[in-house]
């Protein structure tokens, strides 16, 4: 196709296409309001525009930068907006955020591993976590088991559980022990 | 129909707390294992056809709602788990929190909330996945799969050498030539005590003359020549012969489960991975023929060996085999110990090395990417990194190997050292010969050697056996009903199809198709149209009996199709898929898989009337072309047209087409049409298209929504009513439209 008849596409494409298309990085992110009402609705309201209930809240990148990039979701899963950064949002909005996300993202942070048995190609982990004490069952260690980053690990147990070491270094030694001989 | 019932097993305190509250009369009763604080703990759900209660394992805290009071319950997937919401009339939303591990149950349990207040009946599959052993509470790594620390060995091998039988005579032999190695290796050290005692230094007052000694010495010598011969003609029928059984055995096994697995029906492979069947197929069956070439002559020639050894070593002199036992125990703790640690390193050094191969691998196969973006020092860098892991890993590999084999080494050497010390005492003291002695330091190092191993040797085992396992778990799963003798034959069929209040689910929880009602004429040509994931191929597929119906039935010609002979059935059904599957094979030879037998002239009759003809006799190779497990080196539409002429020599009564022109261009489907519109002449053909205009043809559309169908009638029927159908043509057509301008 030639170049020099663009404009005119782009006109006659316009007159026929009658699909919307909503641009959510130009919500407003001051006309934005988060609140309860009633106490067990969560709302997303843009000022002077529109209000949704049953929104969802998720990270774009939940594993490097959970504290930043949100994203509203309407209940078909559609951006509303996003934030860059939880700094754009004022403390109350803030605080539901963050219970939000806490409920969505059920990775559970592994604080102590009382036993790792290796047997049979299986591993069996016994651990406790910021959610409390929990066993779980990893096929295949190596290829379920992600490093995030030189000390951080991320473990995928078998039935899509998620299990977090966010510094192994930190761990007592015991637990790293443990770690070291499946890993 | 009875109402199926999901209950879990609970603690006393909370079945009576439950049943305080709901009685005992009990729908369904789950737990969820996140609380509300985000915490791993237990909080139970309870349903009778009133009453919902949720109670916290904890606290014993209730909450309980009227069935009438819920408005709408749905679960809600999370990352790491899911949430279960019931939506109450006129309060809060109540939310259950759980993990992975319980999404199977609680999609039941939504299911069963949306059914209850509805006033259906519930229909929920109650079947509870069976998450730990059952005798070793140990959870499973494959839900209601085999548990590898509780497979009864004994069982297992006994099964194992039930595939032994049909080789009676070499099995005889192997045992035989096991037995006589270990006899060759136990003897040695005999004659050599005599040659000690007897000739070289005799003992006793009045030694025999030296001539005799020479004599017995000649004999002494020779009959060590004879056990040599004898051993290495045993090694070399005894390696023989194992490889050939093995090799024999797990070839058995493997063609039994790969018959097994061609005869398994779909639903099995829906649930399973197909990975996972091929390295079952291989990996599996691999590792069992590992086991029974190597392991297990290994396992019994050595163990006859240590038991002999042990023997000869009391009879000897007990004191002495006191002491060499001293070390023993260290040595096989320290084997132990310390092959775990191997095996860690061997892992280890497994994923490094397959890391390093993955990453060559992508970046060349990629190597025009890498190069268009000028990143090769990236990737370079990437290489390196990796390379350094390799060096890392295999130092520290080598370097734990060199300690293990140098401790073992040292254990062993305390062991002799002791057997020099108080065994040369007991030679002085004149309570044993030394003869004796030096057969006694023969035989421990016989001795120490398996027991280096013996750590590994339970692990291999465990494995080989897990393997063997998975396989006969395949192997005594039920085979389609092929070979059902009650089935009714029905060679000849007229092709009319009905369907009579059809409902079903690939998973039971999730209904596709919600109560289909469908006559279809023999040789009517009806068009099945609706948005993706509305039960189109669904419908197909049930018709091909690849799934039975959860609740009505299906019949053709009059008769029910469960009754029907399978292989009748499904000959006379001819499936043509948007991506069709060609075998390896000349083209002529993949025309021909729908008709065994079938003349050359057949075939390019057949091939003729699918439009394929002229485009193979322009290959090189004409009908001899060869073609890939994918078709290689044909295109799209060759592949389609190929598959079409499969069909049409198959000559089926039902043709189904599943959007067979859903992926070549515009100028292609038309050929394809064309041969499609031979194909279904006088057939009753389903055809499911996502191009509307492609079903012009039709003698009838029917168009689904949600699992129903919500509108039938011709085209212009359908244009005329403006509904669902309209809307979709308007919607493609404007699309078609948009695309058309841009290119």
């Amino acid at each position: 196709m030639g170049s020099d008849n663009t404009q005119g596409e782009t006109k006659s494409l316009n007159a026929i296409t009658p699909i919307t298309v909503t641009h959510p990085e130009r919500v407003d992110i001051d006309a934005l309001r988060l609140f309860r009402e009633p106490a067990w609705v969560l709302r997303l309201t843009i000022e002077g525009d529109r209000s949704y209930t049953r929104i969802k809240i998720v990270r774009a990148a939940p594993l490097s930068h959970p504290d930043q990039y949100i994203s509203f979701l309407d209940a078909k899963d559609e951006e509303i907006c996003m934030i860059d950064s939880m700094d754009q949002v004022d403390e109350p909005a803030r605080a539901l955020i963050r219970e939000e996300l806490d409920r969505r993202y059920l990775t559970a942070l592994i604080r102590h591993v009382t036993s790792i048995r290796n047997e049979f190609g299986t591993s069996y982990w016994d651990v406790e976590t910021n959610r409390g004490q929990r066993e779980f069952v990893v096929q295949n260690v190596a290829e379920n088991a992600q490093w995030l980053g030189d000390h951080r690990l991320l473990i995928v147990d078998v039935d899509g559980n998620r299990f977090e070491i966010a510094d192994l270094t930190a761990l007592d030694k015991r637990s790293q022990a443990a770690v070291e001989q499946v890993l | 129909m009875t109402t199926e019932r999901l209950i879990e097993k609970a603690s006393v305190r909370v079945r009576e707390a439950i049943a305080a509250e709901l009685g005992s009369d009990l729908l369904l009763c789950a737990y969820a294992d996140i609380n509300e604080q985000g915490r791993f703990a237990r909080e139970w759900i309870a349903l009778t056809d009133e009453r919902i209660l949720l109670l916290n394992e904890a606290t014993l805290q209730t909450e309980s709602v009227l069935v009438s009071d819920i408005r709408d319950s749905y679960t809600e997937p999370l990352v790491g788990g899911g949430r279960l919401v019931i939506q109450q009339k006129c309060a809060a939303a109540l939310k259950l929190y759980y993990s992975s591990s319980r999404a199977a149950v609680f999609s039941e349990v939504a299911r069963a909330l949306e059914q209850l207040p509805a006033g259906e009946a519930l229909s929920i599959n109650a079947h509870l996945d069976r998450l730990r052993c059952d005798s070793c509470r140990r959870l499973l790594p494959e839900k209601n799969g085999i548990c590898p620390a509780c497979i009864k060995k004994g069982e297992t091998l006994k099964r194992i050498t039930r595939y032994l039988l049909p080789y009676k005579a070499k099995s005889a032999m192997l045992a035989l030539s096991s037995a006589a190695i270990t006899a060759a290796e136990l003897a040695p050290p005999l004659i050599t005590k005599r040659i000690v005692d007897d000739v070289l230094v005799p003992s006793g007052d009045s030694p025999a003359p030296v001539d005799q000694r020479l004599a017995l010495l000649l004999w002494l010598v020779l009959s060590l020549v004879g056990i040599r011969v004898m051993s290495w003609g045993a090694e070399w029928i005894h390696g023989w012969i194992m490889s050939w059984i093995g090799a024999q055995v797990t070839s058995d096994i493997r063609s039994q489960l790969y018959r097994r697995l061609e005869m398994l029906s779909l639903q099995f492979y829906d649930k399973r991975k197909v990975g996972a069947l091929i390295s079952r197929a291989t990996r599996d069956a691999g590792m069992l023929q590992e086991f029974l070439v190597d392991g297990l002559p290994y396992l019994i020639i050595n163990g006859l060996m240590v038991l002999g050894i042990f023997g000869f070593l009391l009879w000897m002199s007990p004191s002495l085999s006191l002491y060499i036992m001293l070390p023993v125990p260290i040595l096989m703790v320290w084997g132990i110990v310390f092959w775990k640690r191997m095996r860690g390193y061997f892992n280890q050094w497994g994923q490094v090395w397959s890391n390093l191969t993955d990453h060559t691998v992508e970046t060349l196969t990629g190597i025009r990417v890498v190069k268009a973006f000028a990143q090769e020092k990236r990737e370079m860098a990437t290489f390196a990194r990796h390379n350094h892991r390799v060096r890392e890993v295999a130092v520290r590999t080598a370097i734990n190997r060199g300690v293990f084999f140098a401790t073992i080494t040292f254990l062993t050497g305390l062991g002799m050292l002791m057997v020099w010390f108080f065994g040369g005492q007991q030679v002085l003291a004149d309570e044993i010969t030394l003869g004796t002695l030096l057969a006694f330091y023969s035989y421990m190092w016989l001795f120490y050697g398996p027991l280096e191993w013996f750590g590994q040797v339970n692990d291999w085992m465990t494995r080989a056996f897990a393997g063997a396992e998975r396989i006969f778990e395949i192997i005594d799963t039920d085979p389609e009903a092929y070979e059902n003798p009650h089935a009714l034959r029905m060679p000849k069929m007229q092709g009319g199809i009905s369907f009579h209040g059809v409902r079903f689910g690939y998973d039971k929880s999730k209904p596709v198709l919600n109560g289909i009602d469908l006559d279809l004429k023999p040789g009517e040509m009806v068009g099945l149209v609706g948005r993706s994931g509305v039960g189109k191929t669904t419908t197909v597929n049930l018709i091909a009996r690849f799934y039975d119906p959860d609740y009505g039935s299906i019949s053709i010609d009059g008769t029910d199709i469960r009754q029907i002979d399978l292989r009748d059935l499904r000959s006379q059904i001819g499936i043509v898929l948007q991506e069709p599957v060609l075998f390896s094979g000349t083209i002529a030879e993949n025309i021909g898989y729908g008709k065994p037998g079938a003349t050359f002239g057949e075939i390019m009759r057949a091939a003729r009337t699918a439009n394929a003809h002229n485009f193979i006799i322009n290959k090189v190779d004409g009908y001899e072309t060869q073609v890939g497990e994918k078709g290689a080196g044909l295109s799209g539409g060759e592949r389609q047209r190929v598959s079409i002429a499969r069909a049409i020599l198959h000559d089926p009564r039902i043709l189904i087409l599943d959007e067979a022109t859903a992926s070549v261009d515009v100028q292609t489907e038309k050929q394809i049409q064309e041969a499609m519109g031979h194909l279904s002449r006088g057939r009753t053909t389903i055809s499911i298209a996502h191009r509307l205009s492609t079903l012009r043809d039709a003698d009838r559309l029917i168009v689904l929504d949600e699992g129903r169908i919500v509108e039938q009638g011709s085209h212009a029927e359908l244009m005329e009513k403006r509904g669902v159908f309209y809307d979709l043509v308007q919607l493609q057509q404007a699309v078609a439209q948009i695309i058309a301008i841009k290119e």
